[in-house]
Order: C-alpha cells, then structure tokens, then sequence
C-alpha cells in the first residue's frame, strides 16, 4: 500500500462484545484519536447496542469526522472482549466493516487483537439456562 | 456543538510524516497529527514486511517502529518489535504435532539487549526429549548468532528469516520440522540503558545467598 501524496491512513479500533460496540478511529499510531462512537449514540434500547444495526449508524456518523480529518483509507482492529470472557468479537464487528467499505474507505489489514490471556484467572461461570 | 470545536483544534494539528529506519530504506510509514512536536516523541506506528518492501506475500509479519526525532514535519523511527501476525501463528498450529517454543534474551555486540522467540512446528508428535533437544539448538544458534552480530544485523537476520531457516537446517537432524519462524523480536534494553543497569548493580557473593537460604529449607 504505498502511500499516495494526500491519501492518510488512519486504524479503526471496534472493540465487539456481546453488550455493546465501541469503535475509536484513530491515526496510525493510535495516539491521537479522531473520531469516536458507541452504541449508546445510535439506539435507545440498552439491548441493541451491541446490534449489527447500531454498528451502521455508528460508522455513518463517523464517516463525515473521519473525511474531514482527511483520512481515506482505514486499518481495522476488532477485539472481543477478551481475557477470560468470549475470545470472539460480537456481531458488532462484522457489519461496522461492512459499512466503513460501503462508506468508500479504503481497507486495509483487518487483525484481531483480542486480548488472548498466557494464562491468567478462572473463566465466570455461566449463568443458569446457558 | 462538541464536533465542531474538536473540528477547529485539529486543523491547527501539523501532520507529520513518519520514516523507517535508515536499514528499512527510510520508508515512509504514514502520517501522525499533533499539535507539538513533542508529543510525536514515542509513538510507535506498526506495518507489516510486506507494506515495507511492497511485496504483499509477507504480510505475516508485524514490525513496531518507535519515533526517537523529529524534524520539522517529519518523523524518524527506530526498530523496536518484530511479530508474526497472529492469524498466521495459528494457522500453522496442527493437531497431532508439536510446537516448540524457546524464549532467549541476549545482548548483541554493541550491547542492545534483545529478547527472540523461535517457535518449531514438527509434523508429528515429538517426545519430550526430542522437543528439548530441538529447544536447546535454538537457544543455541540463537546465543551463537547475537554474539557475533550487531543489533542490526540481528534484526536483519531475524526479519530476512535467515535466522531462522539457520535453525532449521540444525535442528531437522532432531525430528522432522515443518517450520521454524522467528515469532516475536523485541527491543528490551538499549546500550545506554545496559550500562546505566551494570552501574547500579549491586555484586551479589554467591556463598552468601546460599547462607541465607539454606537454613529455611532445613525447618
């Protein structure tokens, strides 16, 4: 990817976990953070925060910050929530990259960067019925 | 409301383009923004070999750049961590074989203190001593390798994989391997930091340290 003359590049971080999505767009080093959103903006319900729709509308709020901070191509790094909870992203994830493509950014990489404990503390334990 | 004014600060933000160490080509890596250029000072921007080197069948392997200077738009970087994505490390994982993993801290000749991670996947399931053996090696090559190479080299040597095709060739002797890569590289001490650490360091009497622990383990 080389990089053209006006052609930033920035990472979008989506942090998916079963209860919400929280995505921070930052530049490429990750310290300075250009635009940011959560469920909470896009849907009134607790429950849909983490919903696939929640995810759209979060990029489309986003979309218009992230242009004018004139970033067109994005790097993406989901995460679950890690550690000794689910090692796999919500379905947040999935359709807030659908939407950053069909908001015509440029994808980069896409890397998991859940957090994969080298052996730390038991795992909850479930809740009844599951 | 709150949009427009973080809007404003960032057009007073400078962008500052971020270089790859002189070994790496001085390539550009990217831009940051940041309103002094301070505060540009210890960031780490991350790419892949393959972006480095505009070939796109290493994209397996992760390097970490950290900004040590700054010019007046322009950022130049030194090698801090090298790693191997982790989609790739799991993708060579398979049952019924064994993965050898060796964790090596050495100093290179012009004191940089590098930890090296090679990692062995065999094609089937090897016995304790085999994997020890193929361990050993690695600690071995890798100890031989640092002692003779200076930090760049040793990052050469690490990212080109001649470090570890090396431990291959020594180590297949053991048991059959399917692959050895280097999975992780990191930076954990520069030399002023190594010599700053030798000052402060207090001599230790071996006999002394006996003393004080042998009576704990009679009770």
């Amino acid at each position: 990817m080389a990089e053209q003359e006006d052609d930033k590049w920035g990472i979008a971080h989506v942090h998916a976990s079963y209860n919400n999505t929280v995505m921070t767009v930052t530049d490429l080093t990750g310290a300075e953070t250009i635009a940011k959103s959560s469920g909470g903006t896009a849907v009134k319900q607790n429950r849909d925060e983490a919903s696939p729709y929640a995810a759209m509308q979060m990029v489309e709020s986003l979309a218009d910050e992230i242009r004018a901070s004139g970033i067109e191509g994005l790097h993406v790094r989901v995460r679950g929530p890690g550690g000794n909870l689910q090692k796999s992203p919500g379905p947040g994830a999935q359709a807030a990259i659908r939407a950053l493509a069909r908001e015509d950014f440029e994808i980069g990489r896409i890397e998991d960067v859940t957090p994969i404990p080298h052996d730390g503390s038991r795992a909850p334990k479930g809740k009844g019925g599951f | 409301m709150s949009e427009r004014s973080v809007s404003r600060k960032k057009d007073q933000k400078r962008w500052y383009t971020i270089h790859a160490p002189e070994q790496f080509g001085r390539e550009e890596l990217g831009t940051t923004p940041a309103d002094e250029p301070d505060q540009v000072l210890g960031r780490t921007i991350e790419t892949t070999l393959g972006d480095l080197k505009q070939d796109a069948s290493e994209n397996n392997t992760k390097l970490t750049f950290k900004i040590n200077d700054v010019g007046s738009d322009a950022a130049y970087t030194e090698f801090v961590s090298h790693e191997l994505t982790r989609d790739y490390l799991r993708s060579l994982v398979r049952r019924g074989a064994s993965k050898v993993e060796a964790y090596i801290t050495v100093l290179s000749t012009d004191d940089y203190r590098v930890q090296i991670q090679p990692v062995a996947f065999t094609t089937k399931k090897a016995d304790a001593s085999q994997e020890k053996a193929i361990r050993r090696t690695m600690i071995d090559q890798v100890e031989a390798a640092a002692e003779e190479r200076t930090f760049e080299a040793l990052v050469d040597s690490v990212v080109e994989g001649r470090m570890s095709s090396a431990i291959y060739s020594e180590a297949k002797t053991i048991y059959p391997l399917r692959r050895v890569e280097i999975q992780k590289m990191t930076l954990e001490a520069r030399p002023e930091e190594v010599a700053a650490e030798e000052e402060t360091a207090v001599e230790v009497d071996e006999d002394e340290v006996a003393d004080e622990i042998e009576p704990d383990d009679e009770e």
